[in-house]
């Protein structure tokens, strides 16, 4: 009956009412098609600006690219340089890999532990969600740069706080010390995003039902064994999606690094992301800067299944 | 008795831990009114007269006029541009069935697992022979495919909030498809709509990696490249670079704040809904 409905709106809005000329079993895949169209606009989208420099990708890594044009085949040479030959390669793939394992362990420990803390807040909840939530907002230029400042020598927060602690506040730089700078990024990027990490959190905890505490605490359960076996278990949707959305946001970590080291000092910050930048863009190599790319991609699709297959299961458990 | 106690600690602790987390914003928004000297001091000391000019002197140096213009027509463009093709994927994904939705959900989420940074040099190749070097529409294209995935999955959670009876009670009374999703479902769904709205234009509006390769032309520059002329933070003025920043985080920083509702609802409603 909806499906007649269907046919006479087509007709009347000038479309030719396909359905009519089919056998009736085949009405209801017909009925899709007309849904289709609506994701149309979106898959050509994505195939103009994704799939089609994908591919074109694809074969920039096939090919010598000095300077602007890559014409020569090489076939998979730029991997085989990347994997064996190129020791910044390895330190930028190995700084991504640490600085998001840090990052994802960090921001989702700290934001849980906000979310639970400001879930027991009775007035004000709002305004400390805000404040933890702002850093969000701000550009990672913008954070980069002010962080920077943060971290000057002699004059910075970094550097007085030091300072009163008895170090001698001219040897404090973070950012040009080859052993803290990335931890000092990373800092800056736990400030940026921890925030939007808690509100997630603070939101599921809120839309809890109350029982389950509520009996856990009749039994018994202490503060901290309420949180361990009642809250953190039941969140492990919401942990799930934030792992793996963390995940996806922080290997592609450009922008911050970009602004905050440029990759340095002596590489000790360089990421696939920075490292692909310069290859393409100071020294014209494209072909193997796409290739660094390609890898990076390979690296984000195998962690991401990865973490998909290990985290997943208990979402079902959990929520089931 | 413990619970209580539990609760002032709690509130205690993350209040001063909400005032440091707050400092670097508000020292910023200080040191835009301060002196080069003065830069490093606490910032709720503020000299008298504050330095107001340094603020016209950084919307100079970095030709912010021109530059929040420009940002202003990429973020625009991206946010219509998200809004039509995700709100119309959206509905089309929620009405969809097997077999065909979650093989279009899964190319939909594409972009997420294939991050811009991933395709910055063949997007540039791309653009160079398209002549969209410097195009503010071309940036927000590459924008909005950044952007298309979350959008059309925070706007079907809300797409499928919407009962089954309304729909189908428009569709007895002849409306057809698209009157369905003009006139009962994006209505319906505006709260969803303003949150992607929101969150689409404070991430186009912040974005670095694609303006810094896709734009070369000064004139075409963003609030985030313009923010790169005031790049040598040690060797150039400190209160003008201070006033510079300001005026380039102010403008997300008040939407958020006046909105801030909206946008934690609308940002959360995705992962926090089942």
């Amino acid at each position: 009956m909806l499906g007649a409905v269907t046919i006479r709106a087509d007709i009347e809005r000038g479309q030719q009412p396909m359905i009519l000329h089919m056998p009736r079993a085949h009405r209801l895949s017909l009925g899709n098609l007309a849904d289709l169209v609506y994701v149309v606009p979106a898959l050509a989208l994505l195939g103009g600006f994704l799939l089609y420099p994908l591919v074109y990708g694809i074969g920039l890594t096939l090919h010598d690219g000095q300077g602007a044009d890559a014409t020569r085949f090489i076939g998979l040479e730029h991997f085989t340089r990347a994997v064996l030959g190129d020791a910044v390669f390895h330190r930028s793939l190995l700084n991504t890999i640490l600085f998001t394992g840090a990052a994802v362990i960090l921001q989702t420990g700290i934001g849980f532990l906000l979310a639970v803390l400001v879930s027991g807040v009775r007035r004000g909840r709002t305004v400390l969600l805000v404040a933890f939530f702002a850093p969000f907002v701000l550009a990672s230029v913008a954070v980069g740069a002010v962080w920077k400042f943060l971290y000057a020598p002699f004059f910075g927060v970094a550097a007085t706080i030091g300072g009163a602690l008895g170090v001698e506040a001219s040897t404090i730089a973070p950012l040009a010390d080859e052993r803290t700078a990335l931890l000092a990024i990373l800092a800056a990027f736990l400030w940026r995003f921890t925030g939007f990490t808690m509100v997630v959190y603070a939101a599921a905890i809120r839309a809890l039902p109350r029982e389950y505490d509520d009996v856990a605490s009749l039994e018994g359960a202490s503060w901290s064994q309420r949180v361990r076996h009642v809250t953190w278990p039941l969140l492990w949707p919401q942990t799930f999606a934030l792992v793996l959305l963390t995940t996806l946001g922080t290997l592609r970590i450009f922008d911050m690094v970009w602004v905050m080291t440029a990759g340095g000092p002596d590489h000790a910050t360089e990421t696939v992301a920075t490292h692909v930048y310069t290859t393409a863009f100071r020294f014209g190599d494209v072909g193997y800067a796409q290739a660094m790319a390609m890898i990076l991609l390979a690296v984000i699709l195998v962690l991401t299944v990865v973490e998909y297959r290990l985290l997943n299961p208990r979402a079902e458990e959990s929520s089931g | 008795m413990s619970r209580l106690s539990t609760v002032r600690w709690s509130t205690v602790l993350l209040t001063v831990l909400a005032g440091a987390w707050l400092y670097p914003v508000v020292w910023t928004l200080a040191n835009a009114v301060r002196r080069t000297a003065d830069v490093y001091r606490p910032p709720w000391d503020v000299p008298w007269p504050p330095a107001v000019e340094q603020i016209g002197v950084a919307w100079e140096r970095g030709q912010l006029g021109s530059a929040l213009t420009n940002s202003a027509i990429v973020t625009l463009l991206t946010v219509a541009i998200v809004l039509v093709v995700s709100a119309s994927a959206a509905y089309g994904l929620t009405t969809l069935r097997p077999p065909a939705r979650p093989v279009l959900f899964v190319l939909v989420l594409a972009p997420l697992v294939i991050p811009t940074e991933v395709l910055i040099v063949p997007l540039f190749s791309m653009y160079r022979a398209l002549g969209l070097i410097d195009s503010l529409p071309g940036l927000a294209l590459v924008n909005a495919v950044a952007s298309v995935s979350f959008a059309t999955v925070i706007l079907a959670g809300y797409f499928r909030t919407i009962p089954r009876d309304v729909i189908d009670a428009a569709r007895v009374d002849g409306a057809g498809r698209m009157d369905v999703l003009l006139r009962v479902v994006i209505p319906m769904a505006r709260p969803g709509i303003a949150a992607v709205a929101l969150l689409v234009a404070v991430l186009t509006w912040n974005d670095f990696a694609g303006a810094l390769v896709l734009i070369q032309d000064p004139d075409a520059f963003t609030v985030q490249l313009a923010l790169t002329r005031f790049a040598n933070f040690y060797a150039t003025d400190q209160g003008v670079t201070f006033a510079g920043l300001a005026i380039i985080i102010l403008p997300p920083l008040l939407v958020f704040l006046v909105l801030q509702r909206s946008f934690m609802a609308g940002l959360t409603g995705g992962i926090v809904r089942r």
